[in-house]
């Protein structure tokens, strides 16, 4: 082995991904040179470094919060079935529901004041041309992070083969054929059918990626990669994402 | 083995349904797993959610733990991938912070103390721009990084964990370490 490379001495340090030959290798060649051993005197100085970095520690009320957060997520559904009305209202208004709820509201609003503002654009232009600019944004605003979820989901479906991963991506797939349904008939009603469309063109991807099986073979995974490679979805998606995201107010 | 049988009995109960046992199990293991996804994801509200979100799934999954590695291995892979699940909801995962970003993260802001003598403060300095380096790297160098140096995870369970090639998850930790060496000696590190 010559010559030793900064990354060999990194492996050798955790003693991991060199055989039995290589690690004599280097501790005969540490032995020889000083100057390879002051190359290792670095590197190790500088994980003793992260060493002596403070351990993040949670506070004193972490698992008093985290069981309160936990333990409604884990009634079994026969229990559920009883729980009183008080509990069910509890359980609805659970962060990622009240997120929906929240998106959903503004999503309203946004399409709401673009309403108003269509309704009456001729006597009020100046006031309504900003309440429309102001929908439009909030739209965008929403739209864009719902497409760098999907372009997220779409590179993990693609390129991941890890189970638990595709699990979770799976999940989050489901998730988010309802925004995207929203979202399209949102920007339908505004006037922007271009990215209604697109974003109708993305409902069967998602709804494929959410009906996946859990424990995809090969063949879906490459199907899916190849569909990705053969088409620039992936490209439109960034390249709206990046168009939604410009800060340059719209001409509408 | 006591210990490992203690342990196996109180995940065959939670396994059961009983909440008290998983309780049980919760108290035990959320301190360390909030801190491998506090290193991962460099963001205590993020861990924290990512620990919850590991639970909630380890408890989905209990009846698929086979107990040939031990729960806390099985435990903080979940962890792992639910850091990086959070990670990704938030579209961090490959973003790495700019050149200029003066963040302070959860290790940096840690190592604030009141003012010492020279020497303590020259160390300190070095801890925090170790902690902003470890927070500039990609999700998965980090990633990578934390699982061998902190979890003292082989490179082939980290290619397991992280959906990586070994010879991917090798260069992520090379990287990382590189990254970590141009703190103290920002022109001397080998290319």
């Amino acid at each position: 082995m010559n010559p030793i490379r900064d990354e060999d001495l990194v492996l050798y340090h955790y003693r991991d991904g060199l055989d039995a030959a290589a690690l004599a290798g280097i501790a005969a060649a540490l032995d020889a040179s000083a100057e390879l051993r002051a190359r290792y005197a670095s590197i190790e100085q500088t994980l003793a470094r992260v060493d002596a970095l403070p351990e993040p520690e949670p506070d004193r009320d972490f698992n008093a919060r985290l069981w309160r957060k936990l333990e409604p997520r884990l009634q079994p559904r026969a229990v559920a079935q009883r729980t009183p009305w008080l509990e069910r209202v509890q359980a609805w208004l659970s962060p990622p529901r009240l997120a929906f709820a929240g998106a959903a509201c503004a999503l309203a609003l946004a399409v709401g004041i673009g309403f108003y503002a269509g309704r009456h654009s001729a006597p009020e232009a100046p006031v309504v041309a900003s309440a429309d600019a102001a929908a439009a944004r909030v739209l965008d605003a929403y739209v864009a992070a719902h497409l760098r979820a999907t372009e997220g989901v779409l590179m993990t479906a693609s390129n991941s083969d890890s189970t638990t991963l595709l699990d979770s991506n799976r999940e989050l797939a489901a998730s988010l054929v309802e925004s995207n349904r929203l979202y399209a008939l949102a920007a339908a009603r505004a006037g922007n059918t271009q990215l209604a469309d697109f974003l109708r063109q993305l409902e069967p991807i998602l709804i494929s990626l959410a009906n996946q099986p859990a424990s995809p073979s090969i063949e879906p995974t490459q199907g899916l990669r190849d569909y990705l490679r053969s088409t620039d979805l992936l490209f439109q998606v960034r390249a709206t994402e990046a168009r939604l995201d410009k800060p340059a107010p719209r001409k509408t | 083995m006591r210990m490992a049988n203690d342990e196996a009995r109180w995940v065959a109960r939670a396994g059961a349904g009983d909440a008290a046992a998983f309780r049980h199990l919760v108290d035990a293991h959320s301190a360390a797993l909030f801190r491998v996804c506090a290193r991962i994801t460099g963001d205590k509200a993020l861990a924290e959610d990512a620990v919850q979100e590991a639970f909630f799934n380890a408890y989905r999954h209990l009846r698929e733990f086979d107990g040939r590695s031990a729960f806390s291995t099985w435990l903080h892979r979940i962890a792992v991938n639910a850091a990086l699940g959070e990670m990704r909801k938030r579209n961090r995962v490959e973003a790495a912070l700019p050149e200029d970003d003066d963040a302070t993260d959860v290790l940096a802001s840690a190592l604030e103390g009141p003012p010492g003598p020279e020497r303590q403060a020259q160390s300190a300095e070095f801890g925090r721009d170790i902690a902003t380096q470890l927070k500039r790297m990609s999700a998965i160098e980090r990633t990578a990084f934390v699982l061998r140096h902190h979890e003292g995870q082989s490179i082939e369970e980290i290619s397991t964990t992280l959906a990586l090639s070994e010879s991917a998850s090798k260069q992520a930790i090379f990287r990382a370490v590189k990254k970590l060496r141009g703190v103290l000696e920002p022109d001397g590190v080998q290319a």
